[in-house]
Parts: structure tokens; C-alpha cells; sequence
């Protein structure tokens, strides 16, 4: 922001019509005209907008106990997703890396085919070649066949986030601790690594949002998902507005906290 | 930008909420069809009501019944093959103007969108996998948690599942085929299905599926689909199945009760 | 700086084949060909190519030639997708870009809700979002496909090139401006970082010299902003390419989307699928490796 923003002319109060609330008010003002447009052309469908039913698909409470209904099973199902292809995507990202770093040919011939192939082909495509080829064969059970796919997929951006950031820890490093006799494997765990780790955090923070955004994928295969549970429940009930609405709510409420604990966590561990 | 500018941009946006279309105020579906000469027509692949054959084509029950239509409107039809949950939704949007395509006539629906009178009966069949579901009795053992049927999205068979066996787990596909081989590779216990789809899948693969019970587990009826507010479409559209009520019958058999047409599709 | 940026931790002559190689090379031979024997045996089919290349050209009987089928069109409009969604991404993100880095709030706001919105969702959420909401308002009312079946045969012939058939039209045009939402989030943040990695320095040397500030957008911030803008704006490209498989999910009749009906009517699940897949690999590896070459001879011309 800073190399565009002119200095504010100093002391002179700013005409009313140039203050920061009439400028929030302008843009509530869009906001609102956009959300009229949309409710006007609902309308003209003869759309029944029905908000008091949906709570009852987000949870329920009967005879005072709470009962999740199925958009949070599904909201459940994608963040047990997301954590378990996590984990999987950090160490088949570390594993390729070192892979690729590692000097021998088949090493990093078989990283790098499998980087590309990763990035060069759609996640839809990745995943129905998952389950209808790969888990099939392997007799993979559908949950699996979506977090391995996952997992795989984020792999590939994984494996070259660490590797940029080992590749970025200074020669000169590597170097004296060659020559201060210290063995390959502790030269990696005492000193690239650990100077290694503070590079690849943000990036790593933006994989973890990336998880649960992409985790919508797994719905072609029936997993029972948050998006999945959206479209099952529309389906039954017509109420394509106010599910999808809040469908897209949930997603951001999530990936939105997620952000913000990457943001705390990155704080807390600066980069000096 | 200065502020007049600013203000003046947003009245300007205003007359977008006058901008609607046409829908449901009059009934010019038909004045629309004559007038672009094509009778778009929705549907869903659903064999055998509307399959591709060896070349890509798409044929079927339903792809007769509007070429037939068009032909007697005197235009010529546009066929849009539509994701089945998403085919009552986009007839309302204005994407098509009437939907063909083995839509059983329900409840819910009827309160989504009006029905032709019924220009066709079927009913709901079920396959299940030998491989996991052979030893289940039925119809009660399939009433369990453990049980997992599926249904295609978007159609009268989930609701009937979840009517009869509602303790057990519904995996909804986007398409018959799909949905199939997921029992047919015994991901899944059981389907249900428009018949003679159950039959046929089970007649092509003797030893993954079986039919539990030779009886539908319900019959229905297929209308054409309309909007809302169309009495006049909805008058014509019955007045044509009337007058073709013998030739409707007579292709219904060949579809559904003879397997004539199998050397045209893979 | 640049020679220790050049050189990467794996140098060139060090690679060599060491016994790590044999053995790696062995697992991958034998998992290979456990993966092959097990897959004939669940598919229980012989391997059957021939039945897939029909689905892409037909022989058409009337013509007698050789007609594009379903796996050709879909490329073809995955291909117009690709071509069109690009221009309006730009043009889309270079507004709202703009707009983001503005000093007038109001312009700040609409372009920060427009990209945290859209890039806070899952794009499959956003397909559906889209398509119920938007599409089925403009869509009819603009009624393009409608008019451009009553254009003469030459200009549908155009039209056909360029867009796809008239008849999909209203399907091709859905499916690009769902594209095109999406991807001009994701521009505008390349845009935005494009003019805001102008050094100061630029700006100011330019008021220096008594030009005004449009001048120096024009002159001195755009030219630059738009050399930094071009490497990261190739990748989205690719990028875009990959997306447009999502539309193939509200039935926009893309490679993806014919892939499955190729896929359920042939009941061929693996060839289709690898031959899909390998389509979108050859066109996106040869796009980044063009656009990685072409890079790199301009930052030589550079030095």
C-alpha cells in the first residue's frame, strides 16, 4: 500500500464526502444493490425464500441434547479430510524434496515426473483417475482413495516449497558443516533444516487453507463432505439460494480461521 | 473519481432491478418455441430413456418422443443433456422449455413445477451385489447401518430409499452408471433404479449382481415437465400425448420391453 | 549474489548412479509391474485403445471424412475456454487490481471483498454458487444464444470457430464467465503485486520531472508493472486450463465433462481417463516449458 499512497494533505480536515465512513457507506450501499439484484431475480422465478428451515440442517437440539445435522457432519468429515491428507502431503512433500536433492538419477527423475505430472493435469481429473483406477486396483476404500489424493496433490506444491527453502539456506552453510566433518544426515537435521523451517512456514500456511479449499473435490466420489452434504440436501429440498449461501459461509468461516491461526503462528516465529 | 461520478454510477445500476425476464407472468412457451423454430428440449441420460450409442449420438425413448413433438410443432429440436439434480433447477432458470426425460411425476416436484399428464409408467427397481449382499434377507436385513445403498442424485429413487431403509447409509452419484459399478465392484450393497435399468445391468453381469425381488419397489408415472403458470403449453403438450397415445406405446415396448436397440450402443 | 542464486544444492556433475539408484530403480520396476497385474486382473479386460479413438474423430457417412466426436469437441472448447477466460480474467483483474491498490477506501474495499471472498471458497463451491445465482439471471435475459442462431451462415461460422457451436453457446458463455469471475481474483492479485513492486524511487523520480500523476501511471508504473505482471500471468493461464475441468461438474460441455460420458457409455474407465489426463498434461507441460524458455531468454536479454 505504501508505495502508492500519497501523504495526506496535513491538518486540513477531509470534506465530508471524502471521509472513511461515507466511503464504508458507499460500499455497503453496492453491497446492498448487488444482494437486490440477486434477491429481485430470485423473485421473478417465483423462488420461496425458506432461511427458517435451514438452521435445522446445521444442528438441532432434542430433548436437550445437541444434534449436528448434516451440513456440520459434513463440515466434520472435511476438516478429518484435510488434517489426516495434511500430515500425508508434509511427508510426501519432504520425501520428494530430498528426493530431488539427492543426487541420484532415478531419485530425482522420479520426483520431478511426479511434480509435473501433479501440476500439469486438473485435481478433477487426478481424482477420478484416484478412485476409478488406482484405488480400485489397490482396493482402497473411498475416504483413503480421497485423502491419498489429497494428500498427493498438495504433496507436489509441498515438495517444492521445501525444497526452495533448503535450496535457500546459503551454500556457504552446507559448505562449513562439510568441513567441519559433519556427517550428511546431521548436516540436514542441525543446520539446514532448522533455518530451512522458518522459510517454509508461511508458504506451508498457505497449503493448509489450500487442504480444506480443495477438499470440496473429494464430493465426485461421494465422500460425505461438506459440499457433498450441500448438494444432497438441496436436492431433497429445492433451497438452492439459502444452502449454497451458507454452504460458502461455513467454507470461509474455516479457511478464514485457518488464515488467521497461520498469520498468529508466523508472528510468533518471525523471520529475522 | 469524483463523488457526482460515483453516485451517478450507482444510478445507473439501479435499472438493472427492472431488467427481468419474462418468467412467470405470462405463458409464452409456445409463442417462443414457434418463434425461434427449435424446441429445446432437457433431459438426463437415463438408459434407456436417452443413452450416447457407438458414435457419440445420443438416442433413447425420450430422444424419440422430441423429435417426434418437434416435428409435429414444425421446428426443430435442441437437445441439452442435464445433470439430473440440476434439470428442474435450470428449467425454472429458463434453460430449456420443457424437460423429457423419465421425469417421475412427485410430490415435491409438483410443488417445483407442473406435470403433462403421464405419457409413460415405470417403476423402481433393485440390483444388489452378490459379492457383499448375498446373504442379507429381504427386505429387513437391508434396514441396518452397516448397509449402504445408492441412488442418483437428483431422482425419485434416493427418496425412496430413505422412505424404506432409513437406517441405512444413501451414497448419492451423479449418474446411473456410476452408481451401478459401485455395487457391481461391491463398494455398495444394494441400488435402486428405474427399471429395466436393475434387470439389464443384472442380466450384463450374472455373477456380481442379482435382483433381490422380482417386484417394483414402486411404480410411477413420467410427465413432461413445465413451468409454473403454462396452461396453455400444458394444454398442448396433453392434447399431443392424447392423439399419440398408440405410437407412444408402440416405442415405449421397443425401449423398455425388447432389447433390439443393444447392438447400436457399446 | 547471482552465482550463488545459480547454483543449487544438487550440482550437475555429482549426479551420478549410485547403488541407491539400483535400488530404487528395482522397487519402482517391481511395483510397476505388481500395480499392471493387479489392475488386469480388476479391470478384466484386454486393454482396448481402439475403443476410445472413436469418441474423439468419427467417420462420418454422409461426408464421408473424418468428423471431430465428442473427446475432440470438448477439447475445442476447452481450448475457447482457455483463450477467452484469459482475456476476461485480465481484464477483470487489471480493474480490480486497480481497484485494490486505490487511495479511495470504497475502491479498496470492493477489490479486497471481491479476492477474499472468491479465494476463501473452494472452487467447487464456487461453480455451483455461481452458476444457481448469477447465470440463471443474465443468461436468459441476454438470450445470446438465441440471436446468434438467426446470424447468417458465414458469421455462424465465426462464431462456431471462435465460441463453439450456437447451440452451446449459452453453455460456452456460462462456463466463461464462471471462469472468468474466478480466475480475475487470482489476476488481480498478480496485478496488484505487479504495481506495487515498482520501486518508489520510479514514482518519485517521475513527479520529480513535473509529470502528472497520470503520466506516471502511464509512462513509468504500467510499462514496468506489466513486465513483472507477464511470468506470474502465464502460470495462471495453465492454471485457468486446469480450472476449466471444474465446470465440467454444472454440465458445460468441456474435455472433462465428455470424458465421463465417453467413460459411462464405453464403460472404459481406465483408457479414457489416462488419455483425459494426458491431453491436459501434454497441452500444460508444453505451455510452462514455452513459457519457462521464453523467460529465460528475456532475463538473459535483460542482463
Amino acid at each position: 500500500m505504501n508505495s502508492t499512497r500519497r501523504s495526506k494533505p496535513a491538518a486540513r480536515a477531509l470534506a465530508w464526502h471524502r471521509s472513511v465512513w461515507f466511503e464504508w457507506l458507499q460500499f455497503l450501499v453496492l453491497f446492498g444493490l448487488v444482494l437486490a439484484l440477486t434477491i429481485h431475480g430470485a423473485q421473478s422465478m417465483d423462488y420461496q425464500w425458506k432461511w427458517a428451515k435451514v438452521p435445522k440442517y446445521i444442528y438441532r437440539v432434542i430433548d436437550g441434547e445437541l444434534i449436528w445435522g448434516p451440513l456440520m457432519k459434513g463440515v466434520f468429515v472435511t476438516l478429518d479430510i484435510a488434517w489426516k491428507a495434511g500430515i500425508l502431503a508434509m511427508l510426501i512433500g519432504l520425501a520428494t524434496a530430498l528426493l530431488r536433492l539427492s543426487g541420484t538419477i532415478v531419485g530425482s527423475a522420479l520426483a520431478w515426473t511426479y511434480i509435473e505430472v501433479i501440476r500439469n493435469t486438473p485435481i478433477l481429473v487426478q481424482v477420478l483417475i484416484f478412485y476409478f483406477i488406482i484405488a480400485a486396483v489397490l482396493g482402497i476404500p473411498r475416504e483413503w482413495a480421497g485423502v491419498l489424493c489429497l494428500a498427493f496433490y498438495e504433496g507436489a506444491f509441498t515438495a517444492e516449497i521445501i525444497r526452495g527453502a533448503i535450496v535457500a539456506v546459503a551454500k556457504g552453510q552446507r559448505e562449513a558443516g562439510q568441513s567441519l566433518g559433519f556427517s550428511r544426515v546431521d548436516m540436514y537435521r542441525d543446520i539446514v533444516l532448522p533455518q530451512a523451517l522458518p522459510l517454509m512456514l508461511p508458504p506451508l500456511g498457505g497449503i493448509l487453507v489450500n487442504l480444506v479449499k480443495h477438499s470440496a473435490i473429494v464430493s465426485v466420489i461421494a465422500v460425505f463432505d461438506l459440499t457433498t452434504q450441500a448438494r444432497t440436501v438441496v436436492s431433497d429440498t429445492f433451497m438452492a439460494f439459502e444452502i449454497w449461501l451458507t454452504t460458502a459461509a461455513m467454507y470461509l468461516v474455516m479457511t478464514v480461521t485457518l488464515s488467521l491461526l497461520v498469520a498468529w503462528l508466523e508472528r510468533r516465529y518471525k523471520v529475522h | 473519481m469524483k463523488l457526482t461520478t460515483r453516485l451517478l454510477a450507482i444510478l445507473l445500476l439501479m435499472p438493472l432491478l427492472c431488467l427481468q425476464p419474462a418468467l412467470a407472468q405470462q405463458d409464452n412457451t409456445l409463442d417462443n418455441i414457434k418463434k425461434r423454430g427449435r424446441l429445446v428440449v432437457g433431459f438426463g441420460s437415463f438408459i434407456p430413456w436417452a443413452m450416447r450409442d457407438k458414435q457419440g449420438q445420443w438416442i433413447g425413448f425420450e430422444i424419440d418422443v422430441s423429435a417426434k413433438l418437434a416435428k409435429d410443432m414444425g421446428v426443430s429440436v435442441d437437445l441439452v443433456p442435464t445433470a439430473f439434480d440440476a434439470i428442474i433447477p435450470s428449467l425454472i432458470a429458463n434453460k430449456f422449455d420443457v424437460i423429457i426425460g423419465g421425469l417421475t411425476v412427485t410430490p415435491v416436484r409438483k410443488e417445483q413445477i407442473d406435470f403433462s399428464d403421464p405419457y409413460s409408467t415405470s417403476g423402481q427397481g433393485v440390483a444388489a451385489s452378490k459379492a457383499i449382499a448375498a446373504k442379507l434377507k429381504w427386505p429387513d436385513d437391508y434396514n441396518s447401518a452397516g448397509v449402504t445403498w445408492v441412488c442418483r442424485r437428483g431422482t425419485a429413487s434416493c427418496k425412496i430409499i430413505e422412505d424404506k431403509w432409513p437406517k441405512a447409509v444413501i451414497r448419492q452419484f451423479d449418474d446411473d452408471a456410476i452408481a451401478f459399478q459401485e455395487v457391481i465392484n461391491g463398494s455398495a450393497h444394494a441400488i435402486v433404479s428405474s427399471e429395466p435399468k436393475p434387470t439389464f445391468f443384472s442380466l450384463k453381469n450374472p455373477d456380481r449382481l442379482f435382483k433381490p425381488t422380482g417386484e417394483n419397489v414402486s411404480n410411477s408415472v413420467e410427465g413432461f415437465g413445465v413451468r409454473k403458470g403454462s396452461p396453455v403449453t400444458l394444454a398442448y403438450f396433453n392434447d399431443w400425448i392424447v392423439k399419440n397415445k398408440d405410437w407412444l406405446t408402440q416405442r415405449h415396448t421397443y425401449w423398455f420391453k425388447t432389447q433390439e436397440w443393444a447392438a447400436l450402443v457399446p | 549474489m547471482s552465482e550463488l542464486k545459480s547454483r543449487r544444492l544438487t550440482v550437475r556433475a555429482r549426479t551420478r548412479f549410485t547403488r541407491w539408484d539400483l535400488v530404487l530403480a528395482m522397487v519402482l520396476v517391481l511395483a510397476v509391474a505388481g500395480l499392471l497385474w493387479r489392475a488386469s486382473g480388476v479391470f478384466s479386460y484386454k486393454w482396448a485403445w481402439s475403443t476410445v479413438w472413436p469418441f474423439v474423430f468419427r467417420f462420418d457417412e454422409l461426408t464421408a471424412s473424418w468428423v471431430p466426436n465428442l473427446l475432440a469437441e470438448g477439447l475445442a472448447t476447452t481450448l475457447r475456454l482457455a483463450f477467452w477466460g484469459i482475456l476476461a480474467a485480465s481484464l477483470i483483474g487489471t480493474v480490480m487490481g486497480f481497484a485494490r491498490v486505490s487511495q479511495r477506501l470504497v475502491f479498496r474495499l470492493i477489490g479486497t471483498a471481491y479476492v477474499m471472498l472468491i479465494r476463501n471458497i473452494p472452487p467447487v463451491v464456487f461453480v455451483f454458487v455461481f452458476v444457481y445465482f448469477i447465470a440463471s439471471q443474465i443468461m436468459p435475459t441476454l438470450a445470446l444464444g438465441d440471436r446468434a442462431k438467426e446470424l447468417s451462415p458465414a458469421l455462424q461460422w465465426w462464431v462456431s470457430v471462435f465460441f463453439g457451436t450456437p447451440k452451446l453457446l449459452d453453455n460456452f458463455l456460462l462456463g466463461l464467465l464462471c471462469l472468468s469471475v474466478f480466475s480475475g481474483a487470482y489476476v488481480t492479485e498478480i496485478v496488484r503485486a505487479g504495481i506495487q513492486s515498482v520501486p518508489q524511487a520510479q514514482i518519485e523520480a517521475g513527479n520529480s520531472l513535473g509529470m502528472s500523476q497520470a503520466d506516471v501511471t502511464r509512462f513509468v508504473v504500467l510499462p514496468q508493472a506489466f513486465r513483472n505482471v507477464l511470468p506470474p500471468m502465464a502460470g495462471q493461464l495453465i492454471q485457468l486450463i486446469k480450472d476449466s475441468s471444474l465446470v465440467s461438474l454444472v454440465s458445460i460441455q468441456e474435455l472433462t465433462f465428455m470424458a465421463q460420458d465417453v467413460q459411462i457409455t464405453t464403460q472404459r474407465v481406465f483408457e479414457v481417463f489416462v488419455f483425459t489426463g494426458a491431453i491436459y498434461f501434454v497441452i500444460c507441460f508444453t505451455l510452462s516449458q514455452v513459457f519457462a524458455s521464453l523467460e529465460r531468454r528475456y532475463a538473459r536479454a535483460l542482463k
